[in-house]
């Protein structure tokens, strides 16, 4: 794969110089930041609308929290300080398997034990990150907090390819049952769907979605970016093929976007915070039209 | 019944159940006859639902309950939980449950035609591009009818399905209910339409917790009505 990655960097910089491309895309970053995108959109995208049919917005939170109290163990236990993804899946899927237990052994309102987990996994993070930071460097912890495409290196561009090819191969057979044993789990059952067996299937592969994540999206806001995009073509879709498209196609424009524009624009804006601000103002769009035209007010319902 | 029966038998040994410490069911015993129009009565909160969950592997029970014979089971569910927000035209519905290929890609040609005519059985075809949740709630139990069509079942297991359905629409679901049963399709019916139990079931069981009556309509149900009708 290095040897790809070394093609596309020196083919990208070959046709920055000439002026056939951005001259931003002559530093190997921007265009690790754009190859992560074109993986994390379309992935980010198609998940988000099942984390929004699934009402599971704060469980991706928490576990984008829980990964900081993975990273803070990572490097407890002696992990890359950049790179500390054994820890992190392992906690996070730790984390959300726990979560989703619960929730099947107790008589609490679903929001009310996510936001006891999110709490948790928060309170958790920031003492073990203010215990380690003084062994790392800042801007590690900034970069997971935020996203940085300055940190992305060949291990986090392979993670996530992994990741993308998992998450595509898994999730794409199982989504119609996926989504059936969300929408009615009694007609999911009777159709032979195992529906707590995917609720666990789907808590894996949005733990490995969100980890994978976090070096371009950064922790706080990689579930912004499965729920916007998806809230957004919401607004605007008729059709389950609207629906999914459209989020994949937002997801995928914000994270190229938001990798571009402060290149361009010479701004000193995180990733995270450009690729949401993107697909923020795509949602305010959308939000817009559903409410000026009346053919898209009918829209999902 | 003059038929040949292809659907399977079902029984039910001994089953009871609790929900939370409280006993739903106890001791329920009774057969469902291959190829019979076997409707459940009795109260509301009387054990009927859970014993149709329990039956279909949702709950967990004692006893036992055995199926004897194979086939494919549909089932019709007493509510309409759909989340009405979400994005989805009827046709979108029909293959998120029938097919495997993901339904954002749309409706596979191998399931097309039987989908379409099972909507157009159920009188809906011309809704299939309508979003789901914008139907009336009769027009999405409707919907919700027609999915149990495909593929044809050997077993269909319905709960209240005409609750929410205009007459028209009632009779669809009993016209549809009669044809199947006459092709051998075992139906299990939790009814609570005592003149359409006397006129179409084979066999009925009331359920109060308990099995209280079973037999033949004609013969159970003159003396049943009034105890189970009763608060």
């Amino acid at each position: 794969m290095n040897d790809l990655y070394h093609w596309l960097h020196v083919t990208m910089k070959a046709l920055a110089e000439s002026g056939t491309l951005p001259r931003s895309l002559m530093y190997e970053f921007v265009v690790n930041g754009l190859l992560c995108a074109l993986f994390i959109g379309p992935l980010l995208g198609a998940l988000g609308t099942m984390v929004v049919v699934k009402r599971m917005a704060f469980f991706s939170q928490a576990i984008g929290n829980a990964a900081l109290t993975g990273v803070a163990i990572g490097i407890m236990l002696g992990e890359s300080y950049s790179s500390p993804y054994v820890s992190m899946f392992s906690f996070c899927i730790l984390f959300g398997i726990t979560l989703k237990y619960t929730q099947y052994r107790t008589s609490l309102p679903n929001d009310t034990l996510i936001g006891v987990f999110l709490s948790i996994s928060l309170a958790l993070g920031a003492s073990l990150l203010l215990y380690v930071s003084a062994k790392i460097n800042t801007h590690v912890m900034e970069s997971v907090l935020f996203g940085s495409i300055l940190t992305v290196d060949s291990i986090d561009m392979n993670i996530l390819i992994v990741v993308t090819l998992v998450c595509a191969g898994i999730g794409m057979p199982l989504y119609n049952h996926m989504l059936l044993a969300s929408l009615n789990p009694s007609l999911a059952h009777a159709r032979g769907v195992h529906v707590r067996t995917l609720e666990y299937v789907f808590v894996v592969l949005l733990t490995f979605v969100t980890v994978a994540c976090l070096k371009v999206v950064g922790a706080v806001l990689v579930e912004a970016l499965l729920l916007i995009p998806a809230a957004a073509a919401r607004n605007v879709s008729r059709t389950l093929g609207q629906f999914v498209t459209g989020s994949i196609v937002i997801a995928t424009l914000s994270c190229l976007l938001g990798v571009l524009l402060p290149m361009q624009l010479e701004l000193p804006v995180p990733t995270g915070g450009a690729i949401i601000m993107v697909a923020a103002s795509i949602f305010v769009l959308t939000t817009i039209i559903r409410a000026t035209f009346p053919g898209f007010r009918s829209a999902g319902v | 019944m003059g038929t040949v029966a292809t659907g399977p038998a079902i029984v039910f040994d001994d089953v009871g159940l609790q929900l939370g410490g409280t006993p739903i069911l106890a001791g329920v015993s009774f057969r469902i006859e291959a190829g019979a129009l076997h409707c459940i009565v009795g109260p509301n909160g009387g054990g009927k639902t859970s014993l149709i969950r329990s039956l279909l592997g949702q709950m967990p029970h004692t006893g036992t309950i055995r199926r004897e014979g194979d086939g494919i089971t549909g089932y019709v569910p007493q509510a309409v939980d759909f989340d009405r927000h979400v994005p989805m035209t009827v046709r979108d519905v029909m293959a998120l449950i029938s097919q495997r290929r993901p339904a954002f890609f749309g409706t596979s040609s191998k399931h097309r035609r039987a989908i379409e005519s099972a909507l157009e059985r159920m009188g809906v075809a011309a809704k299939s591009q309508r979003p789901f949740g914008g139907l009336s709630g009769g027009e999405r139990q409707r919907v919700l009818f027609a999915q149990a069509l495909h593929p044809s079942p050997q077993l269909l297991i319905l709960d209240e399905p005409t609750a929410n359905i205009d007459e028209p629409g009632a009779q669809i679901v009993e016209d549809v209910v009669l044809e199947l049963n006459a092709q051998g399709v075992t139906v299990v019916w939790i009814n609570h339409d005592w003149p359409q139990v006397r006129r179409l079931a084979h066999r009925v069981t009331g359920i109060n917790r308990r099995v209280i009556f079973e037999g033949a309509p004609a013969e159970v149900l003159t003396w049943a009505e009034p105890q189970v009708a009763a608060p």
